[in-house]
């Protein structure tokens, strides 16, 4: 969810969540928490690296966007979804024509 | 306004829980974003809130901070959180063996050999014992995590100690009444040699030539500033 709210440039913190919670449909609310130990995570797996810092009324604010691998690794993981998506449909497709 | 530094101080203080070097990093950003997901009339973090902020900050300081790279550290660092969990149980059944003990003392059936009736001093002694050795389990699985090479010397030399102590533990008689109390030591001694197996291997992973580069000479370490100006850094301070 983080990698696909970094997907078409870089985002800050408070911008990943609100991102998150637009991608889900208002089901996934990020806490800052949460948030912040995915992005250690990610920062040593080297899938996002820090774009640029600015100050916004005094705070510091770092901006985040994905690392090739980052891009890749998304993909991948897109990827697989869909696979999942389209073997689920074509079941329920399959069960669908079976039962009528 | 007082409102909203009421609301801060308050997120300052959970912040603590998570380790420093993490806080001088991350501190000043988390608390923005904590801060602009706040409503306007908000005085003190919520509970889920701040139930997450202390879950990520304990996790953070629990886990291990090995690289990728360093894979047989890390494969260490988890043997020693067994190996402390094995004695933890240990310790455990330590306690149930004089409990049992004392109790087939006290009810007249006195059998010879029970080292605890008369000696209180003996049972504060090896529980204060257990609970260190656990303690060092945990200290060492921390400190080796983290790439310090004395620690590892210290491991080897703690291993070692360990070794001379698990022959004691063999000479020591079980000796004495009924099946209860026979499994119980037995029940005890089988954790301690679990214990040991695992430090052996854990010291052995320390000291593959994979794990030399994970622990830096020392000196190095001494390199890490402090950042004086950093404003997560009185968060201690302000506890009252």
């Amino acid at each position: 969810m983080i990698l696909t709210a970094l997907a078409n440039g870089s985002q800050h913190g408070y911008g990943i969540i609100i991102d998150v919670r637009e991608i889900s449909g208002g089901r996934v609310r990020l806490r800052a928490g949460t948030l912040y130990s995915a992005l250690d995570r990610l920062r040593a797996d080297e899938l996002i690296v820090v774009d640029r810092e600015e100050v916004v009324e005094g705070r510091l604010r770092r901006y985040y966007r994905l690392t090739p691998a980052g891009t890749r690794r998304l993909a991948a993981e897109a990827a697989r979804l869909q696979a999942a998506a389209a073997a689920a449909l074509m079941r329920l497709k399959l069960a669908g024509g079976m039962a009528t | 306004m007082t409102d909203q530094a009421d609301l801060e101080r308050g997120y300052r203080r959970l912040l603590a829980c998570y380790p420093p070097e993490f806080r001088r990093e991350n501190g000043q950003e988390i608390l923005a974003v904590l801060m602009a997901g706040a409503r306007d009339d908000q005085r003190r973090p919520g509970l889920a809130e701040s139930a997450d902020l202390i879950r990520s900050g304990v996790w953070m300081r629990l886990r291990p901070s090995v690289p990728p790279s360093a894979r047989t550290v890390q494969a260490a660092v988890r043997l020693m959180y067994a190996g402390a969990a094995a004695s933890a149980v240990g310790l455990i059944f330590g306690m149930a063996l004089m409990i049992v003990d004392l109790q087939v003392a006290v009810s007249g059936q006195f059998l010879g050999h029970s080292l605890i009736a008369q000696k209180p001093f003996v049972i504060t002694v090896s529980i204060a014992f257990g609970l260190v050795v656990v303690c060092m389990w945990l200290w060492m699985a921390r400190a080796n995590g983290r790439g310090r090479n004395w620690a590892r010397i210290l491991s080897t030399v703690l291993f070692v100690l360990a070794t001379l102590q698990l022959r004691g533990a063999f000479t020591q008689p079980a000796s004495h009444a009924g099946l209860g109390v026979t499994v119980l030591y037995y029940g005890g001694v089988v954790p301690f040699v679990a214990a040991w197996l695992v430090g052996a291997a854990a010291v052995w992973l320390l000291w593959r030539p994979a794990s030399a580069a994970f622990f830096k000479p020392p000196g190095s370490t001494q390199a890490r500033r402090r950042w004086p100006g950093d404003a997560c850094g009185p968060v201690g301070s302000q506890l009252p």
